[in-house]
């Protein structure tokens, strides 16, 4: 358990030896399709696609997709509502086309939170980062990047340690309390983070790997079956998200 | 704050990814250069921006009584300075959308644009000006932190407002809207990140000299040679 629950789907995901470029192809046709398709049909379809695929071929857990699309969820309805609000005169009042206005907007935004879902519960980040290098991210990037996403878990850890054992000596009991102890643990995890990269780097250039981390990339073969069917798809649904 | 996914037209998420790109590609610039220069940051920086990412997961208390999350675009831009902060920001907030699902690919480039690259700058800006004015560090970093977020928390709600503008008073009635409903949540956050900067400083002068005068956050003093933290000194598990 690493306390991320999206990761830990995408590592236990049916859909984990994919490969990623096949993935992304159809994680980012729904994610545009959304985003450009009219919200009716079109957004429905594309969550209904993402949350069919996910819960079915790919065996993500519901549960944790179901959390996964609500935490955007408090942000998109404020937002929603905020925005066909009207400020007029007379003071508040709904904007004439409210209904549809927010409609619309929730609709883009479950939708598209829901296709990115798709690919965060099924492939995870140490697959993509490979497909920034092929985009021509210069590999400095590309590796502190990657050792940004191996450190996190160890500072995670770290992190919930620290504050179980500030909650057990009363650390966080009263707001004076819970500031001092959040503002010692920030500091704590800081400095083990800087503790554990430079012990990192000690260990790696007494292994003489001073030019960076290599790692031999996993090969994940693209299925010509699941780009096929993705790519007639994502046309269907375009046809009838456009035609309907 | 992130902005959702699909939740701005696609002119505007196009728009924004441009706005940023300059910034992050310098950023990346500088960290290329920097890791050629002295190959053991890349693990400096990779732990920077897991320190930033992991930051968000620290729970603030409210006086509002529900509790949020700092951002840390400030303490980063105090740190690692903004033109780091801009690349190191921008995978923190790729990090989120995939692993979080908190923002998103498509606003990536706005919420880059307002936390990676407003956020960090004008908390820089506003450190230096407290700095040079003859303000303690504790000040500036209150300063930093707080601004860096305010700063934030406006760019965003004037991106959504120019996305969704108010059917009868356009813009600024928008604008109006949007500030007010965040300032609920992120004025308080503001002030309550501050208040967590100042708190973490006062443990890093302590327990992190060396590495803040590393960072030329602190000047060096004449002395011993300063002693590379040890793991006994990290902060203390209270």
């Amino acid at each position: 358990m690493t306390g991320l629950a999206i990761d830990d789907a995408a590592w236990a995901s049916a859909w984990r030896l994919r490969s990623p470029a096949d993935k992304l192809l159809l994680s980012g046709g729904l994610v545009l399709a959304a985003l450009v398709l009219p919200a009716w049909p079109g957004s429905l379809l594309v969550g209904l696609a993402a949350v069919v695929l996910a819960l079915g071929p790919a065996r993500v857990p519901a549960r944790t997709f179901g959390r996964a699309v609500r935490l955007p969820l408090a942000f998109i309805l404020i937002g929603a509502v905020t925005a066909v609000v009207q400020v007029g005169d007379g003071g508040l009042g709904w904007a004439p086309d409210a209904v549809t206005r927010a409609g619309g907007l929730v609709g883009h935004a479950v939708a598209g939170s829901a296709a990115v879902l798709l690919l965060a519960t099924t492939t995870p980040m140490s697959d993509l980062l490979p497909a920034l290098h092929r985009m021509r991210v210069p590999d400095a990037v590309v590796e502190v990047a990657s050792v940004t996403y191996r450190m996190l878990f160890v500072l995670l850890t770290s992190l919930s340690t620290i504050r179980e054992a500030q909650a057990a000596r009363m650390g966080h009991a009263g707001i004076r309390n819970s500031y001092r102890s959040s503002g010692m643990l920030a500091a704590a995890v800081l400095t083990r983070s800087w503790d554990r990269a430079r012990r990192l780097s000690d260990g790696l250039a007494g292994r003489g790997m001073e030019t960076g981390l290599r790692v031999l990339p996993e090969v994940l073969p693209s299925s010509p079956r699941f780009v096929a069917s993705t790519v007639v798809g994502l046309a269907a649904l375009v046809t009838v998200g456009v035609l309907a | 704050m992130h902005i959702a996914e699909g939740f701005l037209p696609p002119a505007h998420a196009i728009g924004w990814t441009i706005a940023a790109a300059p910034f992050v590609v310098h950023g990346a610039r500088a960290v290329v250069t920097e890791v050629r220069e002295n190959p053991e940051s890349t693990l400096l920086l990779g732990a920077a921006g897991a320190f930033t990412f992991v930051l968000s997961a620290i729970k603030l208390p409210s006086i509002t009584g529900s509790s949020s999350h700092p951002t840390g675009t400030g303490l980063g831009a105090v740190l690692f300075r903004p033109p780091a902060m801009a690349l190191l920001g921008t995978v923190v907030l790729l990090f989120q959308a995939l692993l979080l699902a908190h923002g998103g690919l498509t606003t990536l480039g706005a919420n880059a644009f307002s936390m990676a690259v407003v956020g960090p700058w004008a908390g820089y800006a506003v450190y230096r000006l407290v700095r040079r004015s003859g303000g303690g560090l504790l000040p500036g970093v209150f300063a930093a932190m707080a601004v860096a977020d305010l700063a934030t928390y406006v760019t965003t709600a004037l991106q959504l407002a120019w996305a969704h503008p108010d059917a009868a008073s356009g813009f600024a009635g928008a604008a109006a809207k949007f500030l007010s409903v965040f300032a609920f949540t992120q004025v308080p956050l503001a002030i309550g990140e501050g208040l967590l900067g100042v708190l973490l400083f006062r443990v890093l002068v302590v327990n992190a000299r060396p590495e803040l005068e590393r960072l030329g956050v602190l000047r060096r003093t004449p002395g011993p040679d300063p002693a590379p933290v040890a793991e006994s000194t990290a902060g203390g598990e209270r």
